[in-house]
């Protein structure tokens, strides 16, 4: 939390002495309310899988922002892989730990984080102007309640060597064509490991654009009535129980997020959905198989091609002890003087949700990341078209659409797994 | 002079008998039995009450409201918990956590009992092998089970490199990737993991045995099986039933194993009472509802403590 700094001078002198710095180095958007100027922020954020990201912000940030304001930057790196949303749920409830955070699932903690309406609109105005769909999550009745830093695009991350040797030259167009190369692959011993258990990103960031592409959401718009009970959801599920047996290693139906990076490194599967850090893993470590790893979008289905979007977004947690100064240093790391250069540093892993960023040049970089950008066009949230709200988490934290994905693939009848799923449905959204 | 020094000095005596008497009856009050056992367990007491009772009642309470995270408590009464007997998740969850547990104790109670009774021969090196046999109660749970994630690995992994190359099967398994063998590797785990803790305990329990007692047995024509069955299995009873019902205790209530190696699925196979109230309360948010699986969890503990009570309160 943020810690007040201990005055050593009487308050007439540290107001007048604190006003005149600020006036000199500070730029125009921190606020004049000095006296409590806190002496150290802290910022929490689940670890980026890019190192240079992290280093960037510890090395050229944090010590940037002291400079400027005399505020020390606590950055407390939180452990990937699912931890992070209970240590923030826990921060909430107690009301202590930092100032402001990467707020995953914010549905769930809305009433705890400030309106920064402010910055969003700022930010906004000065950078080409917010995709659309991010305001899905960052605003809630009328009010940006997080500032949307980017997205972890996920994409369909395959061995082209092997793609090649089975005479596949161009990445399937559609899920037909994947099941189809899945089937090829696997005679040769290289299976698609598509995960399919209880993590948070690489089973979501498939199995629901498939189920779109097949015209099929979980709720309707309003996020009143239960939309999946259709016939096209047999067929989705049937198309996953052939994918899975036919073309699947058995493992991934239990896969957590960082088992199929692992499958994958370790050369036992040919395709699977991730953000592109198998890539950056193969290329530090594994330099050959770095060569041969390449990127591909979501097949498409008869209603078109989707993505999921992993947002990172940022908020400030009302209960803190100077809101303002957490708000203030947001402020400035959207500041494209301090925001470009970050995004930057992360190689593009980290796509902002900003159209200044369509013709940015570091796209071209790597051709093998370039089609990332394209997640943002047709990327949607899990809870599309529904509000992402508190009854979408429990939908996601139960895991009541992938299980039936997992079930029907474990044997329970098709229909019945549907019916299952909608029952929990219909419990979770009343 | 002498004798005025003697009087100026009186009430300073005076004061320091009065002294040593008060001090006195103090340590006198303080060395009573009753007051000495009180000052003793307030500490713990004071702890427990901190640091498991508040957290404890604090879930009764929540348990009995509608509560998300940030949100209001709203007063539910039994709600929650009719909520959960309409939940397929959640009675999942039930009956995995009874097979969990209960076929987790049984194989531990057995290889317990072994271990222990190989333990107890004399042979070269026992010290040693006595010390490395507490390893899996020794690492922390979820170290050890991220190393069991690479045992389990389909193509990499120790159990199938073994099976394959050793020519007992042509394909390994998929430890994780198929509901029933989910469970498997998990109560693999646990087993594995709580071994040391049976094995040591009658360990203690086997040394306590007067060698008298199988002496006697043997003069009377006992071999080895019926001195086991007659004498030691006997006197172990008391040890075995202690460190099962403990075992069960901690069984039922286990997290970190499920959480880390499988996170309750593939399709809520191995989620357990504890990984599905944890996923409603801080996934979720729905504290409410998470404490309402956590209580559920209670009424087998109480039985359990009741029937322990019952038995050492017997044996005394």
């Amino acid at each position: 939390m943020a810690k007040p700094a201990q005055p050593k001078t009487g308050r007439r002198d540290f107001l007048k002495l604190t006003a005149g710095a600020a006036g000199i180095v500070g730029a125009p958007w921190i606020t004049k309310k000095v006296e409590a100027k806190p002496s150290t922020i802290v910022f929490a954020r689940e670890s980026s899988y890019v190192k240079n990201f992290d280093e960037h912000f510890q090395k050229v940030l944090i010590p940037a922002y002291q400079k400027a304001t005399g505020i020390k930057i606590d950055y407390q790196i939180q452990a990937a892989g699912g931890s992070a949303v209970p240590q923030l749920v826990s921060m909430v409830e107690n009301k202590s730990g930092a100032d402001l955070a990467w707020v995953q699932q914010e549905w769930l903690y809305r009433d705890a984080l400030v309106d920064v309406s402010d910055i969003a609109e700022a930010v906004g105005k000065e950078q080409g102007g917010w995709y659309d769909e991010i305001k899905l999550l960052s605003v809630d009745n009328g009010k940006w309640k997080s500032i949307p830093q980017a997205n972890i695009g996920q994409l369909m991350v395959y061995r082209k060597d092997w793609f090649d040797e089975a005479g596949i030259k161009q990445f399937p167009d559609t899920w037909d064509e994947f099941l189809e190369a899945g089937i090829k692959l696997k005679a040769k011993g290289h299976p698609f490991g598509m995960s399919m258990g209880h993590g948070f990103a690489d089973n979501y960031s498939w199995l629901y654009p498939l189920l779109w592409s097949y015209g099929v959401t979980v709720m309707d718009k309003a996020g009143k009535k239960v939309a999946l009970d259709s016939n096209e959801t047999v067929k989705v599920v049937e198309y996953v129980k052939r994918l899975y047996k036919e073309a699947c290693i058995e493992d991934c139906i239990g896969w957590l997020d960082p088992h199929n990076n692992k499958a994958f490194l370790t050369s036992q599967i040919s395709c699977t959905n991730n953000a592109y850090s198998i890539m950056v893993s193969a290329k530090r470590d594994l330099p050959d198989m770095g060569k041969v790893i390449d990127h591909a979008l979501n097949p498409k289905g008869p209603a078109g091609r989707f993505h999921s979007l992993v947002p990172v977004t940022h908020g400030v947690f009302a209960y803190g002890p100077d809101p303002q100064a957490a708000k203030d240093f947001l402020r400035w790391i959207m500041d494209p003087k301090q925001y470009r250069p970050w995004i930057s540093s992360g190689d593009m892993y980290f796509a902002p949700y900003l159209h200044a960023f369509d013709k940015f040049p570091d796209w071209d970089i790597e051709p093998r990341v370039k089609p990332f950008q394209k997640v943002l066009e047709t990327g949607k949230l899990t809870s599309w078209p529904a509000p992402a709200n508190r009854a979408h988490g429990a939908v996601i934290n139960r895991w009541i659409v992938i299980d039936m994905f997992t079930k029907a693939c474990t044997g329970t009848p098709t229909k019945t797994a549907i019916a299952e799923a909608v029952t929990q449905l219909k419990q979770i959204y009343g | 002079m002498g004798r005025i020094v003697e009087a100026s000095r009186a009430p300073a005596l005076e004061a320091h008998a009065y002294r040593a008497q008060r001090s006195g009856r103090f340590r006198e009050f303080v060395e009573r039995e009753s007051v000495f056992s009180w000052l003793i367990l307030t500490p713990p007491i004071l702890f427990l009450l901190l640091f498991l009772g508040y957290p404890f009642f604090y879930g009764v309470y929540l348990s009995f409201f509608r509560r998300e995270v940030t949100g209001p408590a709203l007063f539910v009464g039994l709600g929650n918990f009719v909520t959960l007997a309409h939940d397929p998740i959640f009675w999942q969850s039930v009956g995995n956590t009874v097979k969990f547990t209960a076929a987790a104790t049984v194989l531990k109670a057995l290889g317990g009992l072994g271990m222990a009774l190989v333990m107890n021969q004399n042979f070269k090196f026992k010290a040693i092998t006595r010390a490395l046999l507490l390893l899996p109660f020794i690492v922390p749970t979820v170290l050890s089970t991220v190393a069991w994630q690479w045992i389990y690995d389909p193509g990499l992994g120790l159990f199938n490199r073994l099976l394959v190359t050793s020519g007992l099967t042509r394909t390994g398994f998929s430890w994780l990737g198929n509901p029933t063998m989910a469970m498997i590797s998990v109560i693999i785990v646990n087993t594995w993991r709580g071994l040391p803790f049976f094995g040591i305990s009658i360990l203690a329990g086997l040394q306590t045995i007067p060698v008298e007692q199988h002496e006697s047995a043997t003069i009377d024509g006992a071999g080895t099986w019926d001195r086991f069955r007659h004498v030691t299995l006997p006197s172990l009873l008391p040890v075995i039933f202690i460190v099962t019902t403990f075992s069960v205790i901690l069984t039922f209530f286990d997290f970190q194993l499920v959480y880390v190696l499988t996170g309750g699925g593939p399709a809520n196979s191995t989620h357990l009472m504890a990984t599905y109230a944890y996923s409603l309360s801080m996934g979720a948010g729905q504290m409410g509802l998470g404490s309402a699986v956590a209580l559920s969890m209670v009424p087998v503990l109480g039985l359990l403590l009741v029937l322990l009570t019952w038995y050492v309160r017997k044996e005394d």
